[in-house]
């Protein structure tokens, strides 16, 4: 290995003439760093086990069933079938690096796709309630940046980056990770204002995800931060003297985005027109206000609980109150009339059900999961076939989230060679193509942690978990980008959030994950500092071509346009040594257009 | 006059101009399209000050009249300014009454007594008009009362019935970018990154550091080699069309952070002296901006600037001999940049916050309020005035919903709408960038919301 002060020289040598337009050295990188100190985004951990992306592994294969029996001499894979599992590992996980995607050739997407569902759980709140505990004992010293009492509301960050750059339950990560985007809280309007509401509802998310949708749509409402959110927190049955009625919030949002959206449905997804050829409405005004009567008489849960306490608990489930529930009949969906006299809870199971047996939830929420995971327009036959899945998991149940799993990413339009359909494809959320570069380029930590505030992210790239602007997520998935998208009649959601200070930025962050070396890496105090190690591509790199192709599978699963090889490979003969030519390399992949868009 | 020519003339190093936001006016989703054709023969320019945290403004303007006076000091206790420390401003207000300064803003009392600088008292978020019975028989407030991101959003979105990602600047954007020549740089400018104020759905802010030349850049490509290597990927042609979109997105960002350091570098050089602090150099920055006006092809530009840490639950007292001071005096050196530049009378400077303080005390600070008061500066401004109504301050007032925190009685609507229509808005258009404008200022009313603009 090169030390830091070869490096530097090296760099210098080479690259004098335009040390400029060289990362190392420039004031902008220097204010970068000062930056990231002072929010204290950073890092972290060498270490512990799993350190430097050693995803998931051998003990994982031995707890499933999946009869899954090893060759002592495993079969080479073949180049397409290392593309096919890139691609795969693109969609289902945070990102591989080529050993893993290897790994996951060899193993079969079928039988990784079984063993992730078996992984533990890698929950966030618990790290963040230790991580408090610790602070409160006194652990982190006055002079850290964050200071103490700045601490505990930045580690959901810290836990989730932690989470997305080494745990092993990949799957799961990225799946809820989606979810989050569709039921969605965030720390913009209050949540962030406290320590444990964003982690813990993760977790509900984390949880549910390979569970069932009931399962995961009643936790989520019955959740204190959707109820601090969409203020069905405390909310009381009318009083019409005093001209106060239900709110309407919560029961608005649940059925627009979280269950059935706005028009019904075909079990394809296509919606259904009425004589004039309008959409017709999944519900009425009149159906919301039934709903906001179910979800009336819940407050917060936990020690003295009693409905209208001030005091919030965001860690344990809302109660029900009845004599704060709306009473009487309320006429649901479909016909569907929940009795009267019934208690709020059962009130509030019997329009879960009422909501979970809708048609439109299986091509709505199925859409959506393709459209996080693996394309923007799915053909109405691939939307049917994952809410097949969702009616019927093969088993007669119904919204079983690992049928649904498997359809969304073992569909034959999904597997099907890049190219056979001219609409496939979508652009990658920035934030991912942030974790990606982490892991499949070996991130290491100098702590036992890989934390990150992800501010300086945020703020470059208009996105951060949980921290969507409006309940209506970071992206619409219906957004179609003006040009020639839309005159093609796609949708592009990420499109969205693809601003031009956000695109310059992704780039440049990409370029200061790719120098860390020389430059530092991501810092904070006190959890150290983390960077990724390129010394896979530096050995690559003798050979122009051979690193082209190597990036060409791990990034871009063979879709790398011919001229853009040319591009990248005109300017890496011109560079030398070895360690830059493979750096130069993977900041030019990063930031082109074949990487931003999977096909 | 701006000549949209002498931007466009400019050479794109990439040579494709590339705005992906404000290129499609056709397909603005709006009813009404009239601003976004019309083009403006002067230029004007809206400058947000975000106070951040929930300034408590009722130690920024207090009354100074002795019964009041008596009655602000029997409310506040230890968070009271003594009378004789205030700044007096002259005259007296629409009221009757007289108020002073914090004794540290001479700058701005100066600004006041030259009729620069006005106050809007006790304005805030609303969704009609309340008081105190209303609140507590529960008449509908703005979501989140006391919540910092709720309050802070509604300041910005001018909705405080829903939670919205579009700002009234960004709305005026949709409507109004249009009369800025086409060449992706957006008439929002902010000095703070993303923000709510300067986001549409058609737009969004172009954001701009305070320091170097602002524009955010492709590290590097001011040299040869990286900008050769970068031009090199991006010649490349694509065979799907969102890669081409997002190289077309790209590419144009880059062009457009070149383009934007090259005419801010062109424009007239600003001589006024700043101070060091970020709130004077961000302002630096701003009064650049618009001294390169004619250079960006801008008849109508925002600007949004965040100042941190106004939420003092501790140490309110010290916080703000600290820290009014920087707002103050970074105001009065952006009047003389303005002044020097010959635009003081087209540029419209107005501060928001959170809230307004818990007049009582928690014995360090104050917490979380509802009202509050602003400021406005400008040459168009009607200085030397306080609008609004400033409360009647009394432990039984009818405003009070607790703690002395005082409903607002003028609407951020109403102080915006007078903004918004000084800025070229239509009366006709008002609602598409205030939705609820209407239920504080009506569409036959021919006298402006507040009175404060000429």
């Amino acid at each position: 290995m090169l030390t830091h002060a070869n490096r530097k020289s090296i760099v210098n040598r080479r690259f004098r003439p335009a040390r400029g337009a060289v990362a190392p050295g420039s004031t902008a990188i220097r204010r970068v760093v000062t930056w990231l100190s002072v929010w204290a985004v950073g890092a972290l951990l060498i270490g512990c086990g799993g350190g430097g992306g050693g995803g998931s592994s051998a003990p994982a294969s031995q707890n499933t069933a999946a009869p899954t029996i090893t060759p002592l001499i495993q079969a080479q894979p073949t180049e397409s079938e290392l593309n096919a599992a890139s691609r795969f590992a693109s969609r289902a996980s945070l990102g591989m690096n080529y050993d893993q995607i290897r790994a996951l050739s060899i193993k079969g997407h079928d039988s990784w796709l079984e063993e992730q569902f078996a992984l533990p759980v890698e929950y966030h709140d618990e790290m963040v309630a230790d991580l408090i505990q610790r602070t409160e004992d006194g652990e982190f010293d006055e002079a850290t940046q964050p200071d103490p009492d700045v601490l505990p509301f930045v580690f959901r960050r810290y836990v989730w980056w932690h989470r997305a750059l080494s745990s092993d339950d990949v799957l799961r990560q990225r799946v809820a990770f989606a979810l989050s985007e569709i039921f969605v809280v965030s720390e913009v309007g209050g949540l962030g204002d406290t320590e444990r509401a964003l982690p813990n509802f993760y977790d509900v998310l984390l949880a549910r995800a390979f569970g069932n949708y009931r399962s995961l749509l009643r936790a989520v409402t019955l959740h204190p931060s959707m109820g601090f959110y969409l203020s069905h927190v405390n909310n009381s049955k009318a009083d019409p003297d005093n001209n106060i009625y239900p709110d309407e919030n919560f029961a608005r949002e649940n059925m627009q985005l979280f269950s059935i959206g706005l028009y019904k449905m075909n079990p394809n997804g296509s919606y259904q027109y009425d004589a004039n050829g309008d959409p017709i409405p999944a519900y009425t005004d009149d159906d919301i206000r039934e709903f906001a009567k179910v979800f009336t008489g819940l407050s917060w849960g936990g020690e003295n609980a009693r409905f209208g306490r001030k005091w919030a608990n965001y860690v344990v489930p809302m109660e029900m109150f009845d004599e704060y529930h709306e009473p009487g009949v309320k006429k649901l969906l479909n016909g569907f009339e929940v009795p009267a006299g019934q208690t709020g809870m059962e009130d509030i199971e019997d329009a879960i059900d009422n909501i979970f047996n809708h048609a439109n939830v299986g091509p709505f929420i199925g859409r959506q999961l393709i459209q996080r995971l693996v394309t923007s327009n799915p053909s109405p036959e691939y939307v049917g076939r994952v809410a097949e899945a969702f009616a019927d998991n093969g088993l007669g149940v119904r919204g079983d989230m690992k049928a649904v799993i498997r359809s969304v990413l073992l569909d034959p339009e999904a597997t099907a060679d890049p190219g056979t359909y001219a609409q496939f494809g979508k652009l990658r959320e920035p934030i991912l193509r942030i974790v990606s570069i982490g892991r499949q380029f070996h991130i290491q930590s100098t702590s036992d942690y890989f934390f990150h505030g992800g501010y300086w992210f945020q703020n470059q790239l208009r996105q951060h978990p949980l921290s969507s602007p409006s309940v209506f997520n970071f992206f619409l998935p219906s957004h179609m980008p003006a040009g020639e998208i839309a005159e093609a009649n796609l949708v592009a959601p990420e499109f969205q959030i693809t601003t031009n200070p956000a695109v310059i930025g992704i780039s440049n962050l990409a370029q200061h994950m790719i120098w860390a070396d020389e430059i530092g890496g991501v810092q904070s105090p006190p959890f150290g500092e983390m960077s990724v190690n390129l010394h896979e591509y530096g050995v690559l790199a003798t050979d122009v071509q051979g690193l082209i192709d190597r990036l060409d599978m791990v990034l871009t699963y063979g879709t790398l346009s011919e001229a853009t090889r040319d591009a990248i490979g005109a300017t890496l003969v011109t560079i030398a040594d070895p360690v830059e030519r493979a750096k130069w390399a993977i900041y030019l992949f990063l930031i082109s257009p074949d990487f931003a868009v999977m096909l | 006059m701006v000549s949209r020519r002498s931007f466009l003339g400019h050479g794109c190093s990439l040579g494709v101009a590339a705005t992906t936001l404000t290129s499609s006016m056709a397909t603005l989703g709006f009813a009404r399209q009239a601003a976004a054709q019309q083009s403006f023969s002067d230029y004007k320019a809206l400058v947000c000050v975000c106070l951040n945290g929930g300034n408590d403004s009722y130690n920024m303007l207090v009354p100074v009249d002795s019964d009041q006076h008596t009655e602000y000091e029997s409310i506040r206790t230890d968070l009271a300014l003594e009378q004789s420390s205030l700044l007096t401003l002259p005259g007296a207000s629409n009221d009757g009454r007289s108020y002073g300064l914090h004794p540290n803003m001479s700058e701005t009392f100066d600004l006041y007594g030259d009729s620069d600088i006005a106050f809007i008292a006790n304005v805030g978020t609303l969704i009609d008009y309340v008081d105190a019975a209303a609140v507590e028989a529960g008449a509908r407030v703005p979501l989140g009362i006391g919540s910092h991101n709720d309050q802070i959003a509604q300041w910005q979105t001018a909705r405080p019935d829903k939670r919205v990602p579009e700002g009234w600047g960004g709305r005026l954007a949709d409507l109004m970018q249009g009369v800025n020549a086409d060449n992706g740089i957006s008439m929002n400018i902010s000095l703070a990154g993303t923000n709510a104020f300067q986001s549409g759905k058609r737009t969004v802010e172009y954001a701009i550091n305070r320091d170097g030349d602002g524009a955010r850049r492709i590290w590097g490509y001011e040299g040869e080699w990286k900008k050769t290597i970068i031009d090199r990927l991006f010649e490349a042609e694509h065979d799907h069309p969102f890669r081409r979109e997002y190289k077309r997105r790209l590419v144009g960002a880059i062009d457009t952070g070149e383009r934007f350091v090259e005419a801010i570098r062109n424009g007239t050089p600003v001589d006024t002296t700043f101070s060091e602090g970020d709130f004077s150099a961000g302002l630096r920055q701003i009064a650049r901006v618009i001294a390169a006006r004619e250079q960006f092809g801008a008849s109508r530009q925002t600007f949004f600037i965040n100042v941190w840490g106004w939420d003092h639950h501790d140490e309110v007292l010290d916080n703000h001999v600290r820290m009014l001071p920087e707002i103050s005096l970074g105001l009065a050196e952006f009047k003389s940049a303005l002044i020097e530049l010959g635009v003081f009378d087209q540029v419209s400077t107005f501060t928001i916050s959170d809230f307004g303080r818990t007049l009582t005390t928690n014995g360090k600070g104050s917490d979380h309020g509802w009202g509050g008061h602003q400021m406005v500066m400008g040459g168009a401004v009607r200085g030397g005035q306080i609008y609004g109504d400033y409360p009647t301050l009394s432990a039984s007032s009818p405003l009070d919903v607790g703690r002395g925190v005082y409903v607002p009685t003028t609407a951020v609507d109403q102080y915006f709408a007078e903004l918004a229509l000084w800025f070229g808005v239509s009366q006709t258009d008002l609602p598409l960038v205030l939705p609820n404008v209407r239920r504080f200022y009506s569409a036959s009313d021919t006298s402006p919301p507040l009175g404060f603009l000429a």
